[in-house]
């Protein structure tokens, strides 16, 4: 196929152009929002918007704050970043997505006419055109078109500054070997080059000079500070070089020893907005934007070498997560795939060198195809969800990748207008997928037709014991699942935390029996399950701690109620869908984290550790017989792999979130960890039921330790 | 000989005496937190308590405490459901009417309740003036003791 070479996609452009003037007519010196007049036909009236922010203030201001400047509950809606997210959309979308979607915990009182004066009300303080005509449900004009065309005087002479873009700090990795195949299948005792650092999702280091023994010793080798914005990062390392994802799609390679910049990377958007993790092969990192593009950089010198557009941005297709790189061909997931639109929900696999794309491999099931007949014959349109929004893993000798999927969408079986028997293919799923061809090999459906958000979308871990070949993983069900890696064959299962969503999980097929309420739910009706929205697990990965046979998963124990809204079933439409609210799990004692390791072989829990702060990163285990984790209370610990005994702890500026490293320089052992903002279930479930739990909201950052020389 | 027969009878003995103690009276312990929130409501909802429940036949005692609640505790309830689910009000306790205070009082359980108990189903509702439909809520679990 062949190669898109998009410096500035048209749409970003106009937009940013229009944000710029849009921003400028919303500064007053007085704080005001000069609001500029138009009597056409895109606008919304001044009743409107001011019905509007009495219904905003109750209903929305408690999470996107009163001047919807966002809060740690809920993104800002003005400036850029809102222009970024719909200012290719209608006004008519955006009606429909607050009330398909907004508030979270549901408010029957909220009338189809509250829904449009609240988002009047976003227009108005956005600064855009108010008229003498209505806005509607059914405005069909893009947002940007709500734009003031002409900025107040005033506010054009002071306008905001472009964000930059490209190689911001230009400097050289010297003495850079390329990463090939082979170092990739067996790294390097001293890197980490991949999100998990190796193809079977490990996230185990063989060094072992920090160990139990002492880590007691352990001390702050350096701290890097990090951009501003919602940040999830999983920085990888090679050849003595961590390369870092900031929020905004902004790369930085660092000397792991000392922490000196060397290189910076602006690829933009410059939405705030995360990346869990990047890719390194050959000569070039390898990055997937906020906005769905992929884009390779000299590993180097930080220079672009190629940009692709991956899906479009505009459709609501965005990724957070990065590619995986296998048999020189990058493996790249797909998120936003909630909306009723022709296009399909696909991973993709491109060449490493150019970025030509070479297959896809559509997670939904279309009419006619194997496993069309899933989706209870709804037309293809009407077939959203099956997202592969958490990167996969790779076994190069059965040459084959491995992805979760996302659930259905929108959330709810009575919302997508359909039945808990329309298991709707290949959503919810393991997918063993051909690296050559992009074809299905094997799928394995954990949770058929799933009804409650409870995705199983998480990281796929491969595991070898004597002649088994396994695939692990735990969605937000917090259910072990266990299953041949080579045939898909179920092998058995654990529940790590309580679930009272199924009556039966088979032992022989895995097959799952939801409750009657459940199957039954209604539209409107609070249906409780536990666990919550944010798992069981959520994104932060597991490890395998090969030298004692045990995975150790950093748990989450929180349930919710679930009401299903109604979503119509029109084309552009769809979305989420359900009101929601969160409480503590019962006998959980109140502790939301739990670490817990389990036996591969039996799946018998080894031991546990709980608090009642949630931990917010993936678990690392080493050669030391430590395992290190990260919570929203600012704590780094390092704990014992045989039984979970604290052996060592700090704590960072902010809460500590994302992936820990291992590595060495010069025959040094370092660990690092960010400490981290920003995030969705798991991040406003814990707010919501633990508000004594403070940390500040800012501080990104990446934190190394070491033993003293 | 003497000495075995002895043996046998003080260790039969013993098993009798705490089977008997288990029997008469069993602990139970519930933390109490805050019913389902969300970014809406978690600051009007609010609170915590702890709760502990002896079992004497067929007599359940409840003795706690709470704090922190949005408003004036202004009833209490025992609940039958299972774990995490709604079900309905099984009888009355009595809650310092503030929002901090003891809640507590004495139930006369029937056997499928004594059953229900036994399954941790049954649950604690304290409701304030600020929230009727309930603010603070726990199951009873066994306790090692």
């Amino acid at each position: 196929m062949k190669n898109s070479n998009v410096k500035i996609p048209a749409k970003i452009l106009l937009t940013s152009v229009i944000s710029v003037c849009f921003l400028a007519s919303c500064s007053d010196p007085t704080g005001e929002v000069t609001v500029a007049v138009d009597p056409g036909p895109r606008t919304y009236t001044a009743a409107q918007a001011e019905a509007g922010a009495d219904a905003f203030a109750s209903n929305c201001a408690a999470c996107h704050g009163s001047n919807l400047q966002g809060t740690q509950l809920g993104p800002l809606l003005t400036g850029d970043d809102f222009l970024a997210k719909w200012g290719t959309q209608t006004a008519g979308s955006l009606v429909a997505n607050v009330k398909s979607n907004m508030p979270p915990g549901g408010n029957e009182n909220l009338t189809d006419t509250d829904y449009v004066n609240i988002v009047a009300h976003v227009l108005a303080t956005n600064g855009m055109i108010r008229g003498s005509t209505e806005l509607t449900e059914n405005s069909n004009i893009e947002i940007a078109a709500y734009v003031a065309e002409q900025a107040p005087a005033q506010a054009r002479q002071r306008p905001q500054p472009p964000a930059p873009t490209g190689l911001v700090i230009s400097g050289t990795v010297e003495n850079f070997v390329p990463v090939t195949d082979a170092s990739l299948r067996d790294p390097d005792p001293a890197d980490w080059p991949m999100m998990r650092r190796d193809y079977g999702a490990h996230s185990y280091s063989p060094l072992d000079q920090i160990n139990t023994s002492n880590v007691k010793d352990l001390k702050l080798e350096w701290v890097w500070s990090m951009k501003n914005g919602d940040s999830e990062p999983a920085p990888i390392v090679y050849g003595g070089v961590i390369y870092l994802i900031n929020p905004s799609n902004i790369i930085q390679a660092l000397d792991a020893k000392t922490g000196e910049l060397i290189w910076e990377h602006h690829t933009g958007p410059a939405n705030r907005q995360d990346m869990r993790n990047i890719a390194i092969y050959n000569d070039k990192i390898i990055q997937a934007t906020t906005d769905s593009r992929l884009v390779a950089l000299d590993a180097r010198t930080g220079e672009k070498v190629w940009e692709t557009i991956v899906a479009d941005v505009g459709k609501g297709f965005v990724n957070s997560s990065g590619p995986i790189v296998a048999d020189g061909k990058i493996i790249q997931g797909q998120a936003g795939c909630a909306r009723y639109i022709p296009e399909n929900c696909y991973l993709t696999a491109h060449d490493a060198n150019t970025g030509e794309r070479l297959w896809e491999f559509n997670t939904i099931a279309q009419i006619g195809d194997p496993g069309g007949d899933t989706w209870g014959g709804l037309d293809n349109i009407f077939r959203a969800g099956g997202e592969t929004w958490i990167t996969g893993s790779y076994d190069p000798e059965l040459n084959l990748t491995y992805w979760g999927t996302a659930q259905q969408k929108p959330w709810s079986t009575v919302s997508r207008h359909l039945t808990i028997d329309d298991v709707g293919l290949y959503s919810n799923s393991t997918v063993a997928v051909n690296v050559d061809t992009g074809e299905l090999d094997w799928y394995f459906q954990h949770v058929p037709a799933e009804a409650l958000d409870i995705d199983e979308v998480f990281e796929r871990m491969l595991v070898d014991r004597g002649d088994q070949k396994l695939v692990l993983s735990i969605g937000k069900h917090g259910i072990l699942w266990k299953n041949d890696r080579v045939t898909g064959e179920f092998l058995g299962f654990k529940e790590t935390v309580f679930q009272n969503a199924f009556t039966n999980i088979d032992p022989d097929t895995g097959l799952i029996t939801y409750r009657d309420d459940i199957i039954n739910a209604e539209l409107d009706q609070w249906i409780p399950v536990c666990p919550s929205s944010t798992g069981g697990k959520d994104w932060h990965s597991m490890t395998y701690h090969e030298p004692s046979g045990i995975i150790i998963a950093p748990l989450s124990q929180t349930c919710l109620e679930n009401a299903a809204r109604e979503v119509a079933l029109v084309a552009g439409g769809g979305g989420l869908a359900s009101s929601r609210v969160f409480f503590e799990m019962p006998g959980s004692d109140g502790n939301m984290g739990k670490l817990g390791a389990y036996d591969v072989d039996t799946l018998e829990e080894v031991w546990n550790y709980q608090q009642r702060a949630s931990f917010h990163t993936g678990t690392v285990s080493t050669a030391g017989n430590l395992v290190f984790v990260g919570d929203l209370d600012r704590y780094f610990r390092a704990h014992d792999v045989t039984n979970g005994e604290i052996l060592w702890e700090t704590r960072l500026g902010t809460s500590v979130q994302g992936h820990p490293i291992v590595f060495a320089v010069d025959g040094k052992q370092y660990i690092g960890v960010t400490a981290a903002l920003g995030g969705s279930s798991p991040r406003t479930v814990p707010r919501v039921i633990a508000p004594e739990i403070q940390h500040p909201d800012a501080g990104n950052a990446l934190y190394v330790f070491s033993l003293p020389d | 000989m003497k000495l075995i027969t002895k043996l046998v009878s003080l260790i039969v003995f013993t098993c009798l005496t705490v089977s008997i103690v288990n029997a008469q009276s069993t602990g139970y312990r519930a933390r109490l937190s805050e019913l389902p929130v969300s970014p809406q409501t978690y600051r009007d909802i609010t609170g915590v308590g702890e709760v502990f429940a002896t079992l004497n036949g067929s007599t359940l005692s409840v003795n706690g405490s709470f704090e922190g609640m949005s408003s004036a505790a202004s009833a209490a309830h025992v609940h039958n459901a299972p774990k995490a689910m709604n079900g309905p009000p099984i009888g009355a306790l009595e809650a310092t009417p503030l929002p901090a205070g003891e809640v507590g009082g004495e139930l006369e359980l029937t056997a499928e309740q004594v059953e229900a108990l036994r399954n941790e189903e049954l649950y604690i509702v304290i409701h304030s003036e600020n929230n009727p439909g309930g603010e603070l809520r726990g199951w009873l679990f066994l306790t090692e003791s």
